[in-house]
Parts: structure tokens; sequence; C-alpha cells
């Protein structure tokens, strides 16, 4: 018995010894070798987010580990030294950390296109036609396109969880002082783009979706595109150093290297060359993006 | 440890100032959950009942596809309608997908194996002198099923508020081939689950603080009447 016990502490030992030597250790000149980045679920869902990470690590020797939340989550995290980065599309909700203090830096990262998309129903496009010949205007409007999806009575599904494209489908609803009402065609999944784009498609419904997620699912559904091109679907994402960890503090050093690395020549490299099912959903700052997808 | 405190005050604040998702999640998973107990009932006791009076050859088949069906895995159900009910499935013209129906539907198939072991169970162990009596007064099934109900009562009531907290409790059907749409069909589970994922623990912990009282009020019911049995 007592061998027995003996063997099982060495076991034990060796274990913890082993688990303690995993984790990695700050180099002597300083600076973390990882961070941790909030973000939401967008980026990382396209696929946009591991390429960049990879080749940030490849490059830099830096481990960044991503988490996705909400938006607000997100600049909570930055706020309370959560995270080290954080990468989000709010600007509004992004300018407001900034003057409130909380972060050092903010820089324009990439900026992707939101479209509306839905079954092909004549009744809608028609609504939305006389709605642009009324206005005098030919340019797309996908305030106008939404309303033309109420008025026809057509079902829309929205997301409903107080992500970055909700706001935007409240944002949308709402231009012009607008009053958002429900009707009876109104569905609200509280559920991530994915799951909400499946269920559009299940109910022949409409529904706004950011164009990455969208080019990696369309071929499995029977949805497609109905409005784009109206500047409001464009969706900037900002990359922002927060102040939490103070300016000299180990993880801002490498929190900085990323910064400087997603904006630079590499990064932009990256975000460039980005596809998904042969088009680019992302672009860089001050590119014009060929016409919808 | 704050996230329970934050919960508990949510969810005073949310029934309090009748939260339209709150109350109707709540009334969504009571009458799915009872609706699909009792539809189910009259099928499964009956045919539970029977069989443990009668103890035919094939019984313990039976029991073993009874047994089968209350440990199905509750996403397996949920995809498994999904498959039926989505639109490139075998009925999806029938319009389910999404819609409280589908829940109902299946729960009826959560519930239903449930009813019958556990009515055969009671009717097993009955006193075989019962079916002797209804047997020797010229009864048939209906009758030895009826002796059998009321003089199992109290575990079969059991049945029922275990075969309801199933039904209340899971989240497989419900999320699955109910979708989850705000004030249509998002079960208390579903809010759970949902609002978990973005991140609003204390808005969680309310449905979830609702849920686990109605859940756990069905089994101190069932227990109570279950020890008036023994007496």
């Amino acid at each position: 018995m007592t061998s027995r016990r003996r063997l099982l502490a060495l076991a034990l030992a060796a274990l913890s010894l082993g688990a303690v030597s995993c984790g990695r250790s700050d180099p002597a000149g300083g600076g973390a070798r990882t961070i941790r980045l909030s973000t939401t679920t967008s980026a990382r869902d396209t696929g946009l987010l591991e390429v960049l990470l990879l080749e940030f690590e490849k490059d830099t020797g830096i481990e960044v580990l991503a988490v996705s939340v909400g938006t607000g989550e997100a600049l909570k995290h930055g706020e309370r030294g959560d995270a080290d980065v954080v990468l989000v599309h709010a600007r509004k909700a992004e300018d407001a950390f900034m003057t409130a203090g909380h972060g050092v830096e903010r820089r324009d990262a990439w900026w992707n296109r939101f479209v509306i998309v839905g079954p092909a129903n004549e009744a809608v496009e028609k609504r939305y036609r006389e709605t642009l010949a009324a206005g005098g205007s030919a340019a797309p409007s996908a305030s106008a396109y939404l309303r033309a999806v109420r008025d026809a009575g057509a079902m829309f599904v929205s997301r409903g969880d107080d992500s970055g494209t909700h706001k935007r489908e409240l944002d949308l609803w709402t231009a012009g002082g607008a009053k958002f009402e429900r009707w009876v065609g109104y569905r609200s999944t509280g559920q991530g783009m994915g799951p909400t784009l499946t269920i559009a498609d299940e109910e022949d419904a409409y529904t706004l979706v950011d164009e990455g997620t969208w080019l990696k699912m369309r071929k499995r559904l029977r949805l497609g595109v109905r409005s784009t091109g109206d500047p409001g679907l464009e969706n900037p994402y900002g990359i922002i150093l927060p102040r939490a960890d103070g300016p000299t503090g180990p993880r801002s050093a490498a929190a900085r290297k990323l910064v400087e690395w997603v904006t630079g020549p590499r990064g932009r490299d990256v975000v460039r060359s980005f596809t998904v099912d042969g088009e680019r959903p992302f672009f860089l700052p001050g590119e014009t993006p060929p016409p919808g997808p | 440890m704050d996230i329970f405190a934050d919960g508990a005050r949510e969810a005073w604040a949310l029934l309090t100032r009748g939260d339209a998702v709150t109350w109707h999640a709540i009334w969504l998973s009571l009458w799915t959950s009872v609706l699909s107990v009792m539809l189910a009932a009259p099928f499964a006791v009956p045919l539970g009942a029977w069989i443990g009076l009668s103890k035919p050859r094939s019984q313990y088949t039976w029991v073993f596809l009874f047994r089968l069906g209350v440990g199905v895995p509750t996403v397996a159900l949920g995809l498994f309608l999904y498959g039926l009910f989505s639109r490139r499935g075998p009925f999806g013209d029938l319009g389910f997908l999404f819609t409280p129906q589908a829940i109902v539907i299946g729960e009826v198939l959560l519930a239903f194996p449930i009813l019958a072991s556990l009515s055969h169970a009671a009717a097993a162990n009955l006193d075989p002198r019962v079916l002797e009596t209804v047997r020797t007064h010229g009864g048939g099934r209906l009758l030895a099923v009826r002796l059998m109900v009321s003089e199992t009562r109290a575990a079969l009531v059991a049945a029922f508020l275990l075969a309801f907290g199933r039904c209340l409790t899971e989240l497989g059907v419900a999320i699955i081939v109910g979708g989850g749409y705000e004030l249509r069909t998002r079960t208390l589970p579903a809010q759970v689950s949902l609002e978990i994922s973005k991140g609003e623990f204390g808005k969680a912990a309310a449905a979830c603080l609702v849920l686990v009282v109605l859940a756990f009020g069905a089994v101190i019911v069932a227990w109570f009447l279950g020890q008036e049995r023994k007496r």
C-alpha cells in the first residue's frame, strides 16, 4: 500500500510540475507573450480574426486570446482591464469610450457592409420602387426597403440580441425620426447571425446580415440579396487600446504591437486578401468597394 | 457570486414590472407542458396500465421501448422533428416549424413514454385480485384500466407531475423546432440559454429562478402525493 501511495504522490508531483511549466514566461526585455482581445462575433464568424491573429503570432510570437461578446460587453472589458485590446463596430459607443477617458488610442481597423436578404417578393419590390420614386432619388435606401417589407406585410427576422447588427437594424428603422413599430410579420430570435439567417431562410423571410456571414452561408440558402449599396449599411470597425493596464504596463506594450500590426501594412494585406466564397467582405479605410454581392 | 444576487433582484423587478417577455415565457412553458401531458395521457396511461395488468408475453419488450423513450435526448428529438417539419422535410408544408404547436408535438413525445412506463409499473404492482375481480364480473379492458387508475391514483398523479417536469425543463425541442421567437415560442429554458449567450446574466438568472421554482414545485407536490400512497 505504501509503495502505491508513493507512486501516486510522484505522479501528482510530476503532473503539477508539468502544469506549471506550461505557462508562458515573460522574456527579460518586458512585453507579455499572451494578450486578451475582446471583440464581437462577426469578425470571428467569418474567419478573418483567426487568420489575422495567426499571422500576428507568426510575426511577433505574441499569442492573442480572443473572446467574442456583445459590443457593450467588449467595451466594458476594456474599461475594467479584462481585455488588453478591444475590437468592435459601434462608432458612437467607441467615441463615448474614448471621451470618457477609458482608452489610450482608437484606430480605424476595417469596414464591412450589411445587406438585406430575403425571398423574391414582388409586392415588396413594388412598394420600394414607389417610395423611391416619391422621394425623387434613385439612390438605394435600406430604410425605405425595410419599410416596404413592413408595409407589404412580409416577414422579417431580427437578431433581437442587442448586437451591433441588431443596433444597426434599429437605426435603419428609426432613420429620419421614424418610430419603430412591430407588425405581425416581425420576429425576434435573440440568437446569433448564423441561426437567425437559417431561421429566416426557413421562413422565407427578410433579415439584415453582414456580408461576411452571408457569403459564408449563401450557398445553402434560398434567400437572395434584396437591398445593398446604401451608405447607411456601411459598418466600420475600430480597434482600441484601453488605458486600464497603464501606458507602460507589460501587456500594454504587446497590445500596442497588435494595434499597430493590424492597422499596418501586414494587417492590411491580410484584410485585403481575405475572401469568403470568392468575394471580399472586408475593406480598408478609404477603399471603394465593388458593388454588392 | 454576484450573479445570483443580481439574478434575484432582476427576477423580482421583471415579475413585478410585468415584463412581457418573461411573463410570456412563463405562460408558454406552463401551457405547452400541461397540454402535452394532457394529450399524451389518454393514450399512454391505458396502454401502460393494460400491459401491466394483463402481463402479455411482449410485456418486457414494451417496457424496454418505454424506457428508450424516457431516455431520448431532447436535442435528438428536436433535430428529428426539425427534419420532419423543415421546408425541405416531408411535413414542411404543414407550417409547424417555429410554432408553439411544434413544441407541443415534441413534448407529447417526451411525456408519452414517462406516463406509459410509470402506469405500467403501477399496474404491474397491483394486487392480481383486482384483475380477477374485473374478469369474474365480466368486465373488459376498459373497466380494468379504470379500476387500476382509481387504485393507483397517487402514483399516477406523481407520473403526471414527472412528465410535466420533463416537458417544462427541456430545451432541445423548444429551441430547435420552436425557434426561440421572443413573445411567441420562447420558453423559460430557451430564455435562460439565450440571455446567457447575450451576456445578460441577471436576466438569465431571473428566468432560471422562475423555472427552478416551478420545476421543484412539481417534484415537491409529487413527493407528498407519493407519501400519501405509502400510508
